[in-house]
C-alpha cells in the first residue's frame, strides 16, 4: 500500500550512489527569493495533503516572501539553495530552511530545527536529500546547535522513514484539534 | 461496420421544427437501442433469475454414488490434499476456477454502485469466462470498507481458486490492490481494466506500427487520459522497448511532467502516475494536449467519451500517417471517419460496430486459460506482452490491413493460440507449476475452450435451458 520512496516532504534521497550530488549548494541570497517561493509553496501544498489542519493560506505566497526575506538576513537561520547542474545550471531545484532555537529547560541548550527540505522530483533518489541534510546540520552546528530536529506532518511516512534511516527519532509530538 | 454506412432510415424529428443532423441521428438511434437493450436485459434477468448456475460434472447413477462424491469416500481425497497441498489442483475443480472479485466502486460507466449492484455485471463476466475461456468463474462482490479489508477477504477465499480476476475497482486503489495481492497470493491475479485493456491496446499498436513502417523505439506516442488503462499501457510500452522520453501522458491538467504543480500530491496519492511523470516526456513538453500532440506518431486516447475531445486539427498536427486509437466507451473521443478524413492512417476504437475494436474480451479468457493450464503462480507484464504479441500475430496471419489490425470476436480459433502463448510465457518465466510443450498447451486449450458452446447448445436442445422468451419489448421490435 505504501508508495516506495517517491519523495515528498523531505527529499527521500535514499538512492545515494556515492558520487557527487548533481547539485550545487550555497547559502540563499535575496535574489533567489522568486525562485524559492514556488518550491516552498509546493512543499506546503504537499503538507496539505496529509492533514486538513495544514491547509495553505491564500496569502501564503506573500508570507513566504516575507519569511524568506527575514530569514536570509537572520543570523540564527539557515537557508540554503540547491542549484542544478548541466542544463539546470543556475536553476534553483531545491532548498533547505532551518533555524536555531533556544531550549530554556533542556540541554543541549540550542536546537537546530529543519523546517523545510524540498527538492524537485527529478533530483530525488540521487543522494541529494542526504547531502542537504548533512550540509544543513554542519551549518546549524556552526551556529551553536547541539541537537538537530526536523518538523514534518505526522502522516508523512516517507519523511519519517527518511529521517529514521539517518538516526533521527521522535522526541516530542504535536497533537492538534480544531477549535 | 460503421452504422452510418447502413442507415436507410429518414432523420428523426424532434418537435416540429428542427431536423437532427446525421450525427445526432446516429447518436439518438444508439441511445434508443441502448435503452431497448437495457429494458430487455432486465426482463430476461428476471425470467432466468440470473445468468449462471453450478452444474455437476460427474455422473450420478444413483444415491450410492454420493458415497464416492461425498462422505465417506471424499475423506480420503481430503487426507491426500492435506498430505500434499498441490494435489488440490488435481483432485478438485480448483485448477479451473477463478473468483471475480469486486468492491463495486467503479462498475462499468456507472461508478460506485456497491457490491450488490455489481453482481449482474460479475455474472455476465462469469458467462464470458465460461463461454470463451472454458473457465469456471464465480462472482464474488465484497462489501469492504477499505482496500485492506477487501484484500484480506480475497486472500481468505483464495484456497478455492486457481486465479483471481479483479473487476471494477476504482483507480488508483486498483493498482495497490493488484500489486499487493500479486505479492501475497500464490495464484495469478489479474485486473482487466489495467492489464486486459493494455494488452489489447498494445496488440493493436504492434500491428499499427508495422503497417505504418515504424519501430517501437523511434515512435513518439501521446497517451490522452491517465487512468488505469493508459498508465499500464505506458508501462507495458516501456517494457516493450518504447523510449520513455518519447512518451507523453496528458490528462485534464495537461501534459504530465516532473515539475507539474500537482506532482508532489501524486507522489502520495498515485505513485504509479508519479513514477511515469518522472520518466516520460523527455522533450520537456508542458501545456495542453494540442501542444503535446504536435508531431506525434501515435495517439492512444482513453479519456472522456465525448466526440470532439480529439479534434481533426489535433490529428492534422500529428506526424505523417498517424495512428489514432480513440478508446473511450461508449463513444470514442473522435469518430473514426472524422479521424480518417483528418489524415489518420489507422484508427481503432473500443466499439464492435467499427473496424479495429480494441476489446479486452479478446484477452482475458485466453490469459486465464493459459495461466490455469500452466498452474501459474503469478502474472507479470511479460505475460501480458506475450498475450499481446500473440494476438497481434493472429491478426497478421489473417492478413492484416488498416481495417484489420486485431482479430475480432468472430475468430474463436485465436483464443487457444493466445492461451498457449501465455502458458508458454509462464513456463519460460519460471512461474508455471505444470510445464507442457506448446502443442500440448494448445491442444488442451482448444479442447477445453470448445466445450462450453457445445454445452450451451446441448442444454438448449434438451430444453434444459428455457428458450428466450419473446417479451413485450422484443415483440414490439419484431416488425
Amino acid at each position: 500500500m505504501t508508495p516506495d520512496e517517491t519523495g515528498s516532504h523531505a527529499s527521500s534521497a535514499s538512492g545515494a550512489d556515492g558520487g557527487t550530488p548533481p547539485i550545487h549548494l550555497r547559502p540563499a541570497v535575496v535574489a533567489d527569493i522568486p525562485a524559492l517561493i514556488p518550491l516552498l509553496l509546493r512543499l506546503k501544498r504537499l503538507n496539505e495533503e496529509f492533514d486538513p489542519l495544514l491547509k495553505v493560506r491564500d496569502d501564503a505566497e506573500e508570507q513566504s516572501r516575507t519569511v524568506f526575506r527575514a530569514q536570509i538576513a537572520d543570523p540564527k537561520a539557515v537557508v540554503l539553495a540547491a542549484e542544478g547542474v548541466g542544463a539546470d545550471k543556475n536553476k534553483v531545484v531545491g532548498f533547505v530552511r532551518a533555524l536555531v532555537r533556544e531550549r530554556p529547560f533542556y540541554t543541549p541548550e540550542f536546537e537546530g530545527v529543519i523546517l523545510d527540505i524540498y527538492l524537485l522530483p527529478l533530483y530525488r533518489r540521487r543522494g541529494v536529500g542526504e547531502y542537504l541534510l548533512r550540509e544543513v546540520s554542519v551549518a546549524l552546528k556552526a551556529k551553536g546547535a547541539g541537537v538537530v530536529t526536523a518538523e514534518f506532518p505526522a502522516q508523512n511516512e516517507i519523511a519519517g522513514r527518511f529521517y529514521a534511516k539517518r538516526g533521527f527519532r521522535p522526541i516530542t509530538s504535536i497533537h492538534a484539534r480544531s477549535l | 461496420m460503421a452504422e452510418s454506412a447502413a442507415a436507410p432510415h429518414p432523420p428523426h424529428r424532434v418537435g416540429r421544427r428542427r431536423t437532427l443532423t446525421s450525427e445526432e441521428t446516429i447518436e439518438k438511434r444508439r441511445e434508443d437501442q441502448t435503452d431497448l437493450l437495457g429494458r430487455r436485459a432486465v426482463e430476461l434477468s428476471r425470467f432466468y433469475g440470473g445468468k449462471i448456475e453450478t452444474v455437476p460434472k460427474v455422473p450420478v447413477r444413483s444415491m450410492h454414488d454420493f458415497s464416492l462424491w461425498y462422505s465417506p469416500g471424499v475423506a480420503q481425497v481430503s487426507r491426500a490434499i492435506h498430505a500434499d497441498p498441490d494435489l488440490v489442483f488435481e483432485l478438485t475443480g480448483r485448477w479451473n476456477t477463478v473468483a471475480i472479485a469486486t468492491d463495486g466502486t467503479r462498475v462499468l460507466g456507472l461508478g460506485d454502485v456497491g457490491p450488490a449492484a455489481a453482481l449482474p455485471v460479475m455474472e455476465g463476466k462469469a458467462l464470458l469466462f465460461k463461454f470463451l475461456g472454458g473457465v469456471d468463474a464465480i462472482p464474488i462482490p465484497i462489501r469492504a470498507s477499505s482496500p485492506a479489508e477487501f484484500m484480506n477477504t480475497v486472500e481468505g477465499i483464495s484456497p478455492a481458486f486457481g486465479g483471481i480476476n479483479l473487476e471494477d475497482i476504482a483507480s488508483p486503489k486498483c493498482f495497490a490492490i493488484l500489486e499487493e495481492l500479486t505479492k501475497r497470493l500464490e495464484i495469478p491475479v489479474w485486473h482487466d481494466d489495467q492489464l486486459g485493456t493494455a494488452a489489447a491496446t498494445v496488440a493493436g499498436l504492434i500491428n499499427a506500427l508495422t503497417l505504418t513502417r515504424r519501430s517501437v523505439k523511434e515512435t513518439r506516442t501521446v497517451l490522452l487520459g491517465a487512468g488505469a488503462a493508459n498508465l499500464v499501457t505506458a508501462r507495458i510500452l516501456i517494457t516493450l522497448g518504447h523510449d520513455p522520453h518519447r512518451l507523453t501522458l496528458v490528462d485534464q491538467k495537461g501534459v504530465l511532467h516532473a515539475e507539474r504543480d500537482d506532482v508532489d500530491e501524486l507522489s502520495v496519492r498515485n505513485p504509479w502516475k508519479y513514477r511515469l511523470a518522472l520518466k516520460t516526456n523527455g522533450g520537456g513538453r508542458t501545456g495542453d494536449f494540442a501542444h503535446a500532440i504536435e508531431g506525434a506518431d501515435v495517439l492512444i486516447a482513453a479519456s472522456t467519451p465525448i466526440p470532439g475531445t480529439v479534434r481533426p486539427d489535433h490529428v492534422r498536427a500529428m506526424n505523417r500517417d498517424p495512428v489514432v486509437f480513440a478508446l473511450a466507451n461508449p463513444v470514442p473521443e473522435i469518430w473514426p471517419d472524422v479521424a480518417r478524413a483528418a489524415g489518420a492512417a489507422i484508427v481503432a476504437t473500443g466499439r464492435s460496430d467499427f473496424p479495429n475494436q480494441v476489446n479486452n474480451s479478446l484477452i482475458f479468457p485466453a490469459v486465464f486459460r493459459g495461466v490455469l493450464d500452466a498452474r501459474a503462480r503469478s502474472i507479470s507484464d511479460e505475460v501480458v506482452i506475450a498475450a499481446a504479441r500473440e494476438l497481434a500475430k493472429a491478426a497478421e496471419r489473417k492478413g492484416m490491413n488498416a481495417h484489420h489490425i486485431l482479430p475480432t470476436m468472430e475468430e474463436p480459433e485465436v483464443f487457444p493460440e493466445v492461451a498457449a502463448a501465455v502458458a508458454d510465457a509462464t513456463v519460460r518465466l519460471g512461474v508455471a507449476r505444470k510445464k507442457l510443450s506448446h502443442d500440448e498447451f494448445l491442444e488442451r486449450a482448444r479442447t477445453i475452450m470448445a466445450r462450453p458452446s457445445r454445452l450451451v447448445r446441448t442444454l438448449a436442445r434438451a430444453h434444459l435451458t428455457a428458450p428466450m422468451p419473446r417479451g413485450s419489448i422484443g415483440r414490439r421490435r419484431a416488425t
